[in-house]
């Protein structure tokens, strides 16, 4: 008649179901949310905005005029460097309705010395001196100029340089 | 009898099961205490970074004929938008795109959500352009909540181009006409204007710098027409006659030079009369000045995109009731030249480049 | 005393090796989210201003009617291994056309790039 034998079926059968509902639904509550933060963001926005300023900079203003300022920059190098602190610092230090930012730059240009095929850089100016301490990131920009280039004695010819600025924030 | 060694009581059991549940719970509330974002948090920047880019750096789809000509009933046709002039200019952005844009006739945000923004989950966003020179912008969104993803991008804006035909222009290129024997022998007058873009397109390569009707609008506005009706206007009594003369614009029509024929394409009837907000198609009396406002539309629908396009104006001067005709020199370049719509800035005011800032938030 | 049926116990154990195996691929899971890329790591590390910069400069070289081992050529492929880390390599030619009533002298050129993560060659013909 009635006895107990099979409720231990029974029993064992709900609870070892109950294990497995209740895991599952811990590991599948657990592993969506995880996500790491992204600490490169900011140094991204910056990259971005060093590099637009230097493509604006190298823009001519019109049809007719066909030398850039950035190209003017460099081949001038007595008013180049201020030149160059006052356009850059005016497109980095832009704001819309967004936060504001303080921006600081370091700006060379670098050449080939053709001679002994080595490299040769020229500071065109800086807001501030590095210190090393900053976390910067560097944005740099082809450009084709009509210059003679230290040591280079030749005939004045078409060269081109490689601007690069180092970028950080305050 | 059966062998007991090895079996667990189900007193055990239930303990170790209970036990194993508060474990599991344990070790997996550990793992979460050391990290801190939401997933939908995490994208902000993300999807600030991709839409600057689609905006700043794209012209938008469809590119030819441009998305922002078309009229609000065919939005649904705007797949993307984009800024760009072209996809030859990334940055440089046209004016009539950011105008288009942030026309209301597009709703925040769905509008905007599904053509620029994109993705299913539904983000809010601001987006913003600033001209930096005047100062003022133009932004559709939400306002700015305190933690948003965002991204700024430095751009330059092309202005449009257009052209002035005012009583000095009209003098000094002799568009009155001047055919022996008399100056005031006509009383149907012709102007014509002509859109070279075959020659737009070749002497300006750089999309930066081009000017190009078949995808920017191009606007002429003749002026001083009252002025030009009899020569010597400023003497007082000619001045009053010619008040009360009425200036007929009587016809636009449109000529396309094709395959060594010139061949009248269409009229056009959309001119701006004497200042009035909205158009007047011919025949019509004007009063003292015309504005021409092309829209790319108009080459495309005649496919002449590359080829030179003429505008002829022809206008009646009549006076009195029951009307008679007046003869005048006018404007009229029948002897001369066409009015050419061409990189000169002397005949036409070329597009600016202008600094602005694009900065879009998303949270 | 009467012992109970254990012979069932079979169930519970397949039900935490089923419970056991589950928790240790959730753990894998969990793990995988920190070694990916982030976004904005992958937006750094893909070169497409770099790409556009060098594509520009070649191009204004060929507008200035350049020619390969002229200064600037030497410049562009010195300063972008040194500086740049990438290879560029580009060839120069014009391309004339022959229509009825002129001949039309295009710039031809094939860039190469390729900075040991993206490649990006492009064949480019002036207008």
């Amino acid at each position: 008649m009635v006895n107990d034998e099979g409720q231990l079926y029974t029993i064992e059968g709900v609870a070892a179901a109950l294990i497995m509902l209740l895991t599952a639904y811990l590991i599948v509550g657990a592993t969506s949310m995880y996500t790491p933060g992204d600490a490169h963001i900011s140094d991204m926005q910056l990259e971005v905005l060093g590099s637009d300023a230097l493509t604006m900079m190298d823009i001519p203003p019109n049809g007719t005029v066909t030398a850039s300022p950035l190209q003017q920059i460099i081949e001038n190098d007595s008013y180049g460097g201020g030149q160059f602190r006052v356009m850059f610092m005016n497109y980095t230090n832009v704001s819309g309705y967004g936060p504001k930012h303080d921006i600081q730059f370091s700006a060379n240009y670098t050449y080939r010395v053709p001679a002994d095929a080595t490299l040769m850089s020229v500071n065109i100016n800086s807001s501030r001196y590095l210190t090393g301490g900053e976390h910067a990131i560097r944005v740099t920009k082809w450009v084709i100029v009509n210059k003679k280039l230290p040591p280079d004695t030749g005939v004045l010819g078409r060269r081109a340089v490689l601007v690069e600025v180092l970028l950080w924030r305050d | 009898m059966s062998d007991e060694t090895g079996n667990l009581s189900i007193d055990f059991l239930v303990g170790f099961t209970i036990f194993l549940i508060a474990f599991i719970w344990v070790a997996s509330m550990i793992s979460g205490i050391m990290v801190g974002l939401q997933s939908s948090h995490i994208d902000y920047d993300a999807v600030a970074y991709r839409t600057g880019v689609i905006l700043a750096e794209d012209p938008g789809w469809p590119a030819s004929p441009p998305w922002e000509f078309y009229g609000d009933g065919q939005k649904y046709e705007i797949s993307r938008f984009g800024f760009a002039t072209s996809k030859d200019s990334p940055g440089i952005l046209s004016q009539d795109k950011l105008n288009r844009f942030f026309c209301s006739s597009f709703i925040y945000p769905d509008d905007y959500q599904s053509r620029a923004i994109f993705g299913d989950f539904p983000y809010q966003f601001n987006i913003s352009v600033i001209d930096v020179e005047t100062r003022k912008g133009q932004s559709v969104g939400g306002i700015l909540p305190d933690g948003y993803g965002y991204i700024r991008r430095l751009v330059k804006i092309k202005g449009s181009s257009n052209a002035s035909i005012g009583l000095a222009y009209i003098i000094a290129h002799k568009y009155n006409n001047t055919a022996i024997p008399s100056d005031l022998n006509v009383t149907h007058h012709e102007f014509s204007i002509l859109i070279n873009n075959t020659k737009l397109q070749t002497q300006m390569r750089n999309p930066t710098y081009q000017i190009d009707p078949s995808r920017e609008q191009i606007m002429i506005n003749i002026t001083d027409l009252r002025s030009t009706i009899v020569p010597g206007y400023n003497s007082p009594s000619i001045s009053n006659y010619s008040k009360l003369v009425n200036i007929s614009l009587t016809s636009i029509n449109v000529y396309k030079w094709d395959g060594g024929a010139l061949s009248m394409v269409r009229t056009f009837n959309t001119p701006y009369i004497d200042g009035n907000s909205s158009v007047t198609a011919p025949p019509c009396i004007v009063s003292d000045n015309i504005s021409l406002v092309i829209n790319p539309r108009v080459f495309d629908i005649m496919q002449a995109g590359y080829s030179q396009v003429y505008f002829n104006l022809t206008f009646d001067l009549k006076t009195g009731i029951p009307p008679k005709s007046v003869n005048s020199s006018f404007l009229n370049n029948t002897f001369s030249k066409p009015f050419d719509y061409n990189y000169d800035p002397a005949n036409v005011t070329q597009p600016r480049l202008r600094d602005a800032v694009v900065e879009v938030a998303v949270w | 005393m009467a012992r109970l049926n254990d012979d069932a116990q079979w169930i519970i154990l397949m039900g935490f090796l089923v419970s056991f195996s589950l928790f240790f691929l959730a753990l894998i899971i969990n793990q995988s989210t920190v070694v990916g890329q982030t976004t904005a790591e992958s937006v750094i590390e893909f070169p497409k201003n770099d790409i556009r910069d060098i594509s520009q400069v070649i191009k204004e070289h060929a507008g200035n009617n350049g020619t390969i081992n002229d200064p600037v050529y030497q410049d562009i492929i010195a300063l972008s291994i040194q500086r740049k880390g990438a290879v560029v390599n580009y060839t120069l030619n014009t391309v004339y056309t022959r229509g009825p009533l002129t001949t039309d002298m295009r710039n031809y050129s094939l860039i190469h790039y390729n900075n040991g993560v993206t490649t990006y060659n492009e064949n480019w013909t002036s207008y």
